[in-house]
């Protein structure tokens, strides 16, 4: 569980990112953490890895503060950078190495994550391509079973085949007791597994909902042209005609489209 | 106080068998450079000829190709925390499931304490193994040299060269905080290098380096501070000469740099603890 109340933290030098931010994420979820450039993403997981500390205000996450880097809380948090670098071994040499640090390591998860991304444990790991090392930091991460997983754009530089195969691992590996953060631009990449989306800007949370919760309220659809539609909260043209979102009727229920619910959050017509 | 939370004896032996999975090559090349180096080093510098008149290798000369590899082990215990050079590297660091303290102990152990060992193991092999090369092939200026007068030429090896002996041979009883001392003001240099590295990021061991020249001079200039203040009579940038002898025999100048020696890893093995703590990305 994340429980941030009252954050406050700049870089050296620059403007507040974030002022009196507060979030409060239960486990068993995997929440989205969307942004534009520059609203905090990156930040806001590294407050909650400990990577940094905040200037005022608490975070909590499982009962630990992540800036005091109890050991107990490391064994326990692992995260996935956008850029990430490793030394010159083989892939069965790093888990040798890294894998007894976490108490939860699960090698027959490792071996099977292994098989579906097809990586070969003798592998050198800086002689893979970027893809398949970051496939391999994924594989790694999930066999931790951590019960907090923090994957900062995980979907980068992952061929198709890849991503898809990235949902599905991380849909069947992680469990109720876990609760993983995924911050990325690649919003489509994602809309299939999180089931809570938060959006942040100018170091405030401008929207934080289930995705039960929006599917109930708004529907999205795909229209020729917006002749004698009411009550469009927001619409895209598209080669189609035109993607719109408006509020749920009769409980009809469609798939959410992430990418277009965020563009509608940023223009801040939802 | 949960202990666990800042030591743990099965977390510690994961963090060395860690690094030593991860950089077993870089220190085993790093061995064997040394041995090859030092070897070129002690060969090179031992005599190969033998003059009339000439004075022989020892103690005081072992003492000199000493300070020289220990220039060595220091580049190596200030390579410490290479983690911390890049954000990258760092943040896979910081983030490893130990506390700050056993992160902070095996490094120590592993740059200090087991590379001190191998260097003095290195050091040692290298002078009888340069000396049997050189020895091997020495001459004199009109033949070749045989007997006890060409093993006596080049002195054995032993670690005892190494202790500073004492000025004063009538208080034997100090000899000993002569020895410590020096080998003290040997820690703190390599304590200075291993924790202010923690301070820097890029190129950390040139930074440490010019801090230390930095240090130095800082305490020059305090120096000269306190003999305009005390000595009105000082010119310039000159330290007044203020040399006087204690009653157990020693120079007071002498005692100043012990203490420094004494007290250095009291401030600077917290001082880099600390840091590493507060470290962030």
């Amino acid at each position: 569980m994340i429980n941030i109340q009252n954050l406050s933290f700049h870089y050296k030098k620059k403007s507040p990112l974030f002022n009196d931010f507060s979030l409060k994420v239960e486990s068993g979820r995997i929440v989205g953490l969307l942004g534009k450039n520059g609203a905090g993403k990156s930040t806001l997981l590294h407050l909650i890895s400990g990577l940094i500390q905040p200037k005022a205000g608490k975070i909590n996450v499982n009962g630990f503060v992540p800036f005091e880097r109890n050991p107990n809380y490391l064994a326990d948090v692992y995260m996935v950078p956008e850029e990430f670098a490793f030394p010159p071994i083989s892939i069965s040499t790093y888990v040798k190495a890294f894998s007894p640090l976490y108490p939860n390591f699960d090698h027959h998860k490792l071996h099977d994550i292994f098989n579906e991304f097809e990586l070969h444990p003798t592998s050198n790991l800086n002689k893979l391509s970027h893809g398949q090392r970051k496939k391999f930091l994924i594989a790694f991460a999930l066999s931790t079973n951590c019960k907090m997983l923090v994957f900062d754009e995980p979907t980068n530089g992952l061929d198709i085949p890849s991503k898809s195969q990235f949902r599905k691992i991380l849909v069947s590996s992680v469990t109720d007791e876990q609760l993983v953060v995924i911050s990325t631009h690649q919003v489509k990449d994602i809309d299939t597994v999180i089931d809570t989306v938060v959006v942040i800007e100018n170091g405030t949370i401008i929207y934080q909902e289930n995705i039960d919760e929006i599917a109930q309220k708004l529907y999205f659809d795909l229209v020729p042209s917006l002749a004698g539609i009411e009550n469009v909260l927001y619409h895209e043209q598209c080669t189609l005609g035109q993607r719109i979102i408006v509020p749920t009727s009769n409980g009809n229920e469609s798939s959410i489209d992430l990418e277009l619910l965020f563009n509608a959050i940023i223009n801040k017509t939802i | 106080m949960n202990s666990n939370k800042f030591f743990s004896f099965s977390r510690f032996y994961q963090l060395l068998r860690n690094d030593i999975l991860l950089n077993y090559k870089k220190y085993l090349l790093t061995i064997v450079g040394g041995f090859i180096l030092g070897f070129i080093l002690m060969f090179t510098q031992m005599p190969g000829y033998l003059f009339p008149g000439s004075i022989g290798f020892d103690a005081t000369r072992y003492n000199i190709l000493f300070i020289m590899c220990l220039f060595g082990l220091g580049a190596f215990v200030g390579s410490a925390f290479s983690e911390l050079s890049s954000k990258i590297k760092m943040s896979n660091y910081l983030l490893m499931p130990a506390s700050t303290f056993e992160k902070f102990l095996y490094q120590f152990v592993i740059r200090a304490v087991v590379g001190t060992v191998i260097f003095l193991f290195i050091f040692w092999l290298d002078t009888h193994i340069a000396r049997i090369a050189v020895l091997s092939h020495m001459k004199n200026n009109l033949g070749q040299l045989a007997g006890p007068e060409k093993y006596n030429y080049i002195e054995k090896f032993h670690f005892s060269m190494l202790l500073i002996k004492s000025k004063y041979p009538t208080v034997t009883n100090w000899r000993l905080f002569d020895g410590i001392g020096s080998i003290l003001l040997v820690f703190s240099l390599g304590m200075f290098l291993f924790s202010v590295k923690i301070f820097f990021r890029k190129l950390g061991l040139i930074k440490t380096g010019i801090s230390l020249v930095a240090a130095i001079y800082l305490i020059m200039i305090i120096m000269m501070c306190f003999s305009h203040l005390y000595y009105p009579q000082t010119v310039g940038f000159n330290i007044a000469n203020i040399d006087y002898k204690l009653s157990n025999g020693y120079d007071n100048s002498e005692i100043f740099l012990y203490s420094i020696a004494y007290i250095a890893p009291l401030f600077l093995l917290p001082l880099g603890y600390f840091k590493l703590k507060e470290k962030q990305l």
